[in-house]
């Protein structure tokens, strides 16, 4: 066991070098630059932009500047972001309740609604019921989510008024109603698509489950239906959903981004966007490896969950 | 627009004002400061109450002499002080300074090379340290501190031999005249000494974060992505403030920012204000104030002059007799932004009224071309000697309203025999070597050229300055008449206001002719406010709303 | 050569017109085939047949509602008409979604067709490449990568494609894991046939079917994901229309003007729930197992 975490570790970290070195070209190559912003300001000058950016050190060799970074990064310094010069994990940790609250938020709309939806398909399979979720469940994938968010917003704020349009909350407010008046939108639309492939998934392993020895069995001893199905087979068709769980992370972090955009919710996406915007680098690459580190230590903390509660699963 | 009352007066205050700063033949004439905003330590009143100013772009960089965008200036004015400041006629007002340095005041010698500054006594920063002539010294110098990462060096380079005489006195000479020093000195804010004091890092202090001023307001908190609390300071040097708690908002998203201004949630629309298309629907709101207000950028295409295809003045004229203006103006921008022929704001005293109006015309403009002899190809494309009438537009990717102008412009270009291509870019991109090493055929870029109410364009037009023809400054349109350049030398060493107008009156004529930039409109903004708010007021010469955030009120 | 193609499972072309067979009674892929060539014969046809052209600005014309003046789609801030836009932008979303998926399929078929085929290091480290990809947000990558090139229909294609390849280099690397050691590449090696005539014209038909479906349902994550970028401004470049840069600058005007953003969009979901039915449709025509249900 600790042999596999470690290995997978291993890996991890290899693919985190990578990845950080690909991001970390791309923005530094391109054109352009965190200085550019600047440029219409009343008496700047190209000298004055030449002297900052060789004070901020931009005039190095890209290969130096990444060992930099990476060296700083090992002992934990992710930098400076060169927006407002904080450092770059403050600045993300400032950002990171609001995008738990909303994937939060998100995954439990989406976990309890696509589940439940799952095992009723699952059990009432080829009835209309079934038909209509498995429809739902396709289109619900196949819609813009940031264009569902404005048409949400077109019928619920500027038509009806019944929600506000944007932000987590009111300045002065800041009630538990005030936040959930908020949240509700941007939640809903973002847990639109994971209902849609939790259902998707749960009706298929709950389907696995049901033709499994050990539900023939308890049904055939005469177990009242509605213990086979609660304590049996939801029980059993939960297991293969918490891999799920971890291999979604990033789409539902890439689902939080795009909410974001859509309802001016001041979390990671609105933060990845501001940086870009900005040509903040350290910002955007802490981002880049806070995600790539959340969705690998998510993956294999669901691989870990996996192999404990479920005792054929053995990790090698 | 400014009120006609404030434009009657403006002129006879500004002369008395750009002369106290130096004229030496007017010496003498002047009395004291007319406007007298310092509360000479009375008491002030209570502050109270809370307003949301709301901004859609997020203030994050708080030390204020390091490079920072406008929306960061929106809170430096709650939370620092400058010297001393523009009021919204181009007149100055002492902020820090006791009275504002002039020849008459015997503060400036008649050369304009000897300055002397009197300060305030008794103003203390926000963390009660007394603040004194050593912080302004500290100021000015961190400017030109080859470790420190400063906004700019424009003037603070030519002061030299800053000498603190006393708590509130302080002395400098300038290696030469240079008449828009006051003006940058008007933008400069003052911070603490002793927050730098043992820092190792100027780059990285307490300023960052929390920073400390001496202006009406206290740094309370920032929720990072979301809003700035600001507390009233009481110990205020001036009058004011009157708001116990000021929040500066971030919206990002301008409909979002309307339709929370429009429910009530904010109080104050600031910057990016209120887009064209909800103007009509805002002027009919409830409880609502809703101002036109112009401001000192004008919009233009501007050209590369560098390249062939825009050597010849009768290709400038033709291009821009196919600019559609008025329907530009009037449909795409709601009518609200005022034509302009000239980069100069219409509320400047430097503004030349008479230079000939724009006339749009698709056959005027076919003439001049066939005249000069561009004819059109199998493609429908003009081209003479070689050259083809065809080149690429440049602007920000994301700005709507003047992506559909250009897309507009585009299309009756067409009908003159020019092909212009758009190649629009991300901010980052746009304005980086792209723009300052003059990359680009064409762009449409909104510029202001001026420092506060100085007429002193030299970054942007002499022909020195341009980055692409080996110099350092704005003039990235690769600008080079030598009569201009003699223009603008003259007016930066000139200290008559008078004199000073002619010659950039002249200015703007030549280039009027000469159409370096093809002048499209001056800026307008719509700001809004709850009706129970008194204060804000717009003001040409500064660039963002806050300029006076201490006289606000509410009810 | 023949008589050993002859000898691979010969239940290639029989499966073929038994998926086909499946494919056709499955009715959500028949109503998604129906959408996509409806939509698309819409895109390339009607352009012929609507009196406006797709660059025509006419700002007497603007912020018509759909259905006035000729315009049944009505008209954008600049007076064009959103018909003939979206037509336009559709050709152009589609050919972005097309070329992704020719793109990111042979990526992802030489990468899982070679780590398969050869497995240990070779497998070791294109698989960990592989998951580097998956482990990244796209969305993140996307818009880093778009904001930093010239971006036009090609360029957001190949970037696009960068972060698609991963799914099917999965499916072809345990296809072909598994039929390795079949008998019929045991006998291909005894002819000596090179390695890579073994890994493309022996192993990958043998993986088609799943290749087809994942290249179905990347068809529709490329519209997807096109549209987004270009709604943020950073991918296709006005005034070449897209779906997505149709409704950048639509939220603008999503009070005054709501079809600039509601008829884009939908054609959006149409497209991509088209190619997500048939998509659908296909997994249960190729797979064997669903034979029993």
């Amino acid at each position: 066991m600790l042999r596999y975490i470690l290995s997978r570790l291993g890996q991890s970290l290899i693919l985190l070098l990578i990845v950080s070195f690909i991001g970390f070209a791309v923005l530094t190559l391109a054109p352009g630059g965190p200085l550019s912003q600047f440029a219409l300001s009343p008496g700047m000058t190209q000298e004055q932009i030449d002297k900052i950016a060789a004070q901020m050190g931009l005039d190095r060799p890209v290969v130096v500047q990444y060992f930099d970074w990476m060296s700083n990064l090992v002992v934990g310094d992710w930098g400076t972001s060169y927006r407002d010069g904080q450092s770059v994990l403050h600045v993300i940790g400032s950002h990171l309740f609001a995008t738990l609250l909303l994937m939060g938020t998100a995954t439990v709309i989406s976990v309890s609604l696509g589940s439940t939806i799952g095992i009723f398909s699952a059990l009432k399979r080829g009835s209309a019921f079934d038909y209509a979720t498995t429809v739902f469940a396709m289109v619900a994938l196949s819609i813009p989510t940031f264009w569902f968010g404005l048409i949400a917003i077109y019928f619920f704020s500027l038509n009806l008024g019944w929600l506000p349009a944007g932000n987590m909350y009111t300045v002065g407010d800041g009630s538990v109603l005030d936040y959930a008046s908020h949240l509700i939108m941007p939640a809903a639309v973002l847990a639109l698509v994971d209902v849609a492939i939790w259902s998707r998934y749960m009706r298929t392993s709950t389907l696995n489950v049901i033709n499994q020895d050990f539900v023939r069995t308890a049904k055939s001893k005469g177990l009242p239906r509605r213990r086979v199905v609660l304590k049996h087979i939801v029980g059993n068709s939960l297991v293969p959903m918490i891999t799920l769980a971890g291999l979604q992370l990033p789409m539902v972090l890439g689902g939080a981004l795009v909410t974001e955009t859509v309802f001016t919710w001041p979390g990671m996406g609105r933060l990845f966007l501001d940086s870009l915007g900005y040509s903040d680098y350290p910002v955007v690459m802490g981002l880049l490896m806070a995600s790539a580190i959340l969705v690998l230590v998510g993956n294999l903390a669901a691989d870990l969950i996996v192999a404990l509660i479920d005792p054929r699963i053995r990790l090698d | 627009m400014m009120t006609d009352e404030k434009k009657n007066s403006a002129h006879l205050n500004r002369r008395q004002t750009l002369m106290m700063m130096g004229a030496a033949g007017a010496a003498g004439l002047i009395g004291p400061m007319a406007i007298g905003r310092d509360r000479a330590f009375a008491a002030n009143a209570d502050p109270s109450g809370q307003l949301v100013l709301a901004f859609s772009q997020e203030p994050t960089v708080f030390n204020p002499l390091m490079p920072h965008i406008e929306v960061d200036e929106g809170l430096y004015y709650a939370v620092y002080d400058t010297l001393f400041d523009f009021d919204p006629s181009g007149e100055f007002f002492p902020i820090l300074a006791a009275e504002v340095p002039s020849v008459a005041n015997g503060g400036i010698t008649a050369d304009g090379l000897n300055w002397s500054l009197k300060l305030k006594e008794g103003v203390t920063w926000h963390d009660g340290t007394p603040f004194t002539a050593e912080d302004v010294k500290f100021s000015l110098e961190l400017t030109m501190d080859p470790d420190f990462r400063s906004f700019r060096s424009t003037g603070y380079k030519l002061m030299e031999n800053i000498t603190v005489v006393s708590p509130t006195e302080l002395t400098w000479t300038m290696s030469e005249p240079f008449a828009p020093m006051a003006a940058i000195l008007a933008s400069t804010y003052i911070v603490p000494k002793h927050v730098f004091e043992g820092v190792a890092d100027k780059n990285d202090t307490v300023l960052n974060t929390a920073p400390i001023g001496t202006g009406p307001f206290k740094f309370k908190s920032r929720m990072a992505g979301d809003h700035i609390e600001l507390e009233a300071n009481k110990d205020y040097h001036m009058d004011g403030p009157f708001l116990e708690t000021l929040i500066i908002k971030y919206v990002p998203d301008l409909n979002v920012m309307y339709t929370q201004f429009k429910s009530g949630d904010i109080d104050v629309i600031g910057l990016q204000y209120i887009t064209p298309d909800h103007l009509e629907e805002a002027e009919t709101l409830d409880g609502k104030v809703v101002k036109v207000a112009g401001t000192a950028t004008f919009e233009s295409i501007g050209l590369n002059m560098t390249r062939p295809q825009f050597q010849e003045l009768a290709v400038r004229q033709a291009l821009y007799a196919a600019i559609d203006k008025t329907s530009i103006i009037d449909a795409l921008y709601y009518g609200v932004p005022t034509p302009t022929e000239t980069y100069m704001p219409r509320q400047s005293y430097y503004y030349n009224e008479s230079l000939p109006t724009h006339e749009f015309s698709i056959e005027k403009a076919n003439a001049i071309l066939d005249e000069a002899g561009w004819v059109k190809g199998a493609d429908g494309i003009r081209e003479k000697d070689g050259v083809k009438l065809a080149f690429s537009n440049s602007t920000t990717a994301g700005n709507h309203l003047r992506e559909q102008a250009q897309q507009f412009i585009q299309q009756t270009f067409a009908m003159i025999g020019v092909q212009m291509e758009i190649k629009n870019f991300p901010p980052a991109v746009m304005w980086g070597d792209y723009w300052m090493n003059s990359e680009f055929d064409s762009v449409v870029v909104g510029l202001n050229t001026l420092a506060g109410a100085d007429p002193d364009t030299s970054d942007y037009f002499m022909s020195t300055m341009s980055p692409a023809l080996g110099g350092s400054g704005q003039n990235t349109f690769a600008y080079q008449n030598p009569k201009v350049d003699e223009l603008l030398t003259k007016g930066a060493a000139n200290f008559v206001p008078e004199e000073r107008k002619a010659i950039y009156e002249e200015m703007q004529a030549v280039m009027r002719d000469d159409l370096p930039f093809l002048p499209m409109f001056q800026y307008a903004v719509i700001k809004g406010w709850k009706d129970d708010v008194t204060g804000p007021e717009p003001n040409v010469n500064n660039r963002i709303d806050t300029w006076n955030v201490r006289d606000w009120k509410r009810g | 050569m023949s008589s050993l193609t002859a000898n691979t499972p010969a239940r290639r072309p029989f499966i073929k017109s038994r998926a086909l067979r499946r494919f056709l009674s499955h009715k959500l892929a028949l109503i998604g085939l129906i959408m996509v060539l409806t939509l698309t014969a819409a895109c390339f046809i009607g352009p012929f047949l609507l009196p406006y052209d797709e660059l025509h600005i006419d700002l007497m014309a603007r912020f018509a509602p759909p259905g006035t003046g000729g315009h049944i789609f009505g008209t954008d801030p600049l007076g064009r008409d959103i018909a003939a836009r979206l037509f336009h932008a559709g050709q152009i979303s589609m050919a972005v979604g097309f070329a992704v998926m020719i793109i990111a399929t042979t990526i992802g078929s030489v990468v899982g067709v070679v780590s398969g085929y050869y497995g240990g290091k070779v497998a070791a480290v294109l698989m960990r490449i592989v998951d580097a990809f998956l482990s990244f947000p796209s969305v993140f990558l996307l818009l880093a990568l778009a904001a930093f090139i010239q971006p036009g229909p090609v360029m957001i294609a190949l970037i696009i494609s960068a972060t698609s390849w991963m799914e099917v280099a999965r499916i072809v690397e345990a296809e072909v894991k598994s039929l390795r050691n079949q008998d019929f590449v045991q006998a291909a090696h005894m002819l000596g046939l090179s390695n890579r005539w073994i890994m493309f014209r022996e192993l990958l038909p043998n993986a088609i079917g799943p290749i087809i479906v994942a290249a179905t349902l990347t068809v529709a994550r490329a519209i997807l994901l096109e549209a987004y970028i270009s709604f943020l401004g950073y991918g296709i470049q006005p005034p070449l229309p897209s779906w997505g840069n149709m409704l950048n600058g639509a939220q603008q005007y999503l009070q005054s003007a709501p079809w600039l953003a509601i008829i884009p969009g939908l054609a959006i979901t149409i497209a991509v729930t088209g190619f997500n039915f048939i998509g659908d449709g296909l997994r249960d025509a190729f797979d064997s197992r669903a034979q029993g249900e």
